[in-house]
């Protein structure tokens, strides 16, 4: 709407992408209504709610891959968002090692392509193929070919279904490092807070409409936020917010830090 | 597609051996059933080759019935269906088993009705439906080598996004390849590769030829490309042992080859599970 909102002010929290009442049906079901935000550099956005609440379709609009909603959506001139879907089809049938499929859509240097994967401490996955990744592998390998295009803002739809608890945590903190060593925006759905709580900026609680948003802890009392979740997930997120001393890999059968 | 007289007179004085012509014919359609064959299976679309194959009977028939090439008639009838179901199909539903049955086997029915309808000397309903190699003229030949020629600078131009999308719909189109539009390239080129395989193949058989030797290479091939070129080898192979039997035994040429290549897969598959039990 109003051009010169998308400040160019680089650093973190230059507004990156603002949604301005972004609805969007499909048929005769409304999926978001009325949905407005920001997202801004080297924040970490969270969308939660339940099931059907819309946070992928949310997600889908704003990395351009639905377009048919109403409400406006500024995008900084030059952002470059990187994607990671909730579930990605691994095309089984065609053989691809995971180098490959880091440089499937550009061009990247061996030494990039080393740096990214080890980042995500799967360095020693380059050469096998992807077929053969279990779940928890795959999304790690994915994260590194997101980070690999150096994008503005990750857009992440579940980053850790199929992964288990502890590797969960991992995920996330590799998400965190992610967001500091890029300096990008981060948009990630997830289905409970109290997981991500720690490495959150700004938690949009989405059912549809947006029922409440801001920090974590805010949120977590917010009385929308306990309708929807109940009060025990608002009192779980006090277990949850400390750190961990020791690590898993996300596939949880090999540390990979240790990993010679 | 364009014959012009000329090249009619000019080839066949080295293409009079109709075995050469098959040997020619055979090998170009190796060479394009390869990539195309890859493409289609990572991207389940083998199904489609069949439909479009079965459905070309009917193109056939309206060719012959407006007194048109039934090449045009094929590719015709062939370019409506991947119109159509280009609409139809959203954004990421793979095109519905069902839908592509009806279409396949109605057009097959209603072309057979409508070329036994066809006054004048019988159509060889058979060599439509198995192919029939040993007949290639020097027009097929040329139509044969103009398509593929096509369709190898297509495949060449857009590899890398016909690779992304094959890999994930979602992310290549997050990456700004444009997979409606890819998509739909894919789909008529399908069309093209049809029209001119039929011919060699069979509108029974093309299906086979894209998929039996991509599936031979897929069990020990590291890279997409790798896969096109072992796929190619075992094409090679197949049209091999297909001419020959053909020529010695007497055997129909396309139903030949497909033996020939589903032989070579299982001589592949009992080898590879003999040295390499758990292939990654």
């Amino acid at each position: 709407m109003v051009n010169e909102a998308v400040v160019e002010q680089k650093g973190a929290g230059e507004l990156l992408l603002r949604a301005d009442e972004i609805s969007y049906s499909q048929g005769k079901r409304l999926i978001l209504d009325r949905v407005s935000f920001e997202l801004r550099r080297a924040q970490i956005t969270t969308i939660i709610g339940p099931n059907g609440a819309g946070k992928s379709t949310l997600t889908n609009v704003v990395n351009g891959l639905i377009s048919n909603y109403s409400g406006s959506i500024e995008r900084s001139p030059t952002l470059r968002i990187g994607y990671l879907p909730q579930k990605v089809y691994v095309n089984t049938l065609m053989p691809l090692s995971v180098e490959r499929l880091l440089r499937l859509t550009r061009q990247s240097t061996a030494a990039e392509i080393d740096q990214a994967l080890a980042q995500s401490e799967v360095a020693y996955l380059r050469q096998r193929q992807v077929r053969s990744l279990s779940e928890g592998e795959l999304k790690r390998v994915l994260l590194a070919r997101t980070a690999l295009g150096k994008p503005d803002l990750i857009v992440l739809d579940e980053p850790t279904a199929g992964v288990d608890v502890s590797g969960e945590l991992r995920m996330y903190q590799l998400i965190g490092e992610l967001r500091d060593q890029l300096q990008c925006a981060v948009l990630l759905v997830s289905h409970d807070l109290h997981l991500v709580m720690s490495q959150t900026d700004q938690v949009l609680c989405l059912n549809q409409h947006l029922c409440c948003s801001g920090l974590p802890e805010s949120v977590s009392q917010h009385p929308e936020y306990l309708a929807l979740f109940g009060q025990q997930a608002s009192q779980s997120i006090a277990v949850y917010a400390h750190h961990h001393d020791h690590e898993h890999d996300v596939s949880g059968a090999m540390g990979a830090h240790k990993h010679d | 597609m364009f014959p012009a007289p000329w090249v009619r007179i000019n080839m066949t004085e080295w293409l009079d051996d109709f075995l050469l012509r098959a040997i020619c014919a055979g090998l170009i359609m190796v060479v394009i059933a390869a990539p195309m064959g890859c493409l289609m299976v990572w991207q389940r679309l083998a199904f489609l080759s069949d439909t479009l194959g079965h459905a070309a009977v009917l193109g056939v028939g309206l060719g012959l019935v407006l007194q048109l090439e039934p090449i045009f008639g094929v590719l015709a009838v062939a370019l409506v269906i991947v119109f159509s179901l280009s609409r139809v199909s959203s954004y990421n539903s793979a095109l519905s088993e069902t839908t592509l049955a009806i279409i396949s086997h109605t057009g097959l029915a209603g072309g057979i009705i409508l070329v036994g309808l066809l006054p004048g000397p019988a159509v060889n309903l058979e060599a439509i439906l198995f192919g029939d190699l040993l007949a290639t003229t020097a027009a097929d030949l040329l139509n044969l080598l103009l398509t593929t020629v096509l369709l190898l600078v297509l495949l060449v131009h857009h590899w890398r996004a016909f690779v992304a999308v094959s890999v994930s719909r979602e992310i290549a189109q997050a990456e700004g390849v444009e997979v409606r539009r890819i998509q739909f390239l894919m789909y008529i080129m399908i069309a093209l590769l049809v029209a001119v395989m039929m011919k060699v193949m069979g509108v029974l058989l093309i299906a086979a030829m894209l998929v039996i030797p991509t599936t031979s290479a897929r069990l020990f091939s590291r890279s997409p490309e790798q896969m096109v070129y072992i796929s190619g080898l075992y094409g090679l192979g197949a049209l091999g042992g297909g001419i020959g039997s053909s020529v010695h035994f007497d055997w129909q040429t396309g139903p030949a080859i497909v033996v020939s290549a589903t032989v070579l897969l299982l001589l592949t598959l009992a080898i590879t599970r003999l040295f390499k039990p758990d292939l990654d």
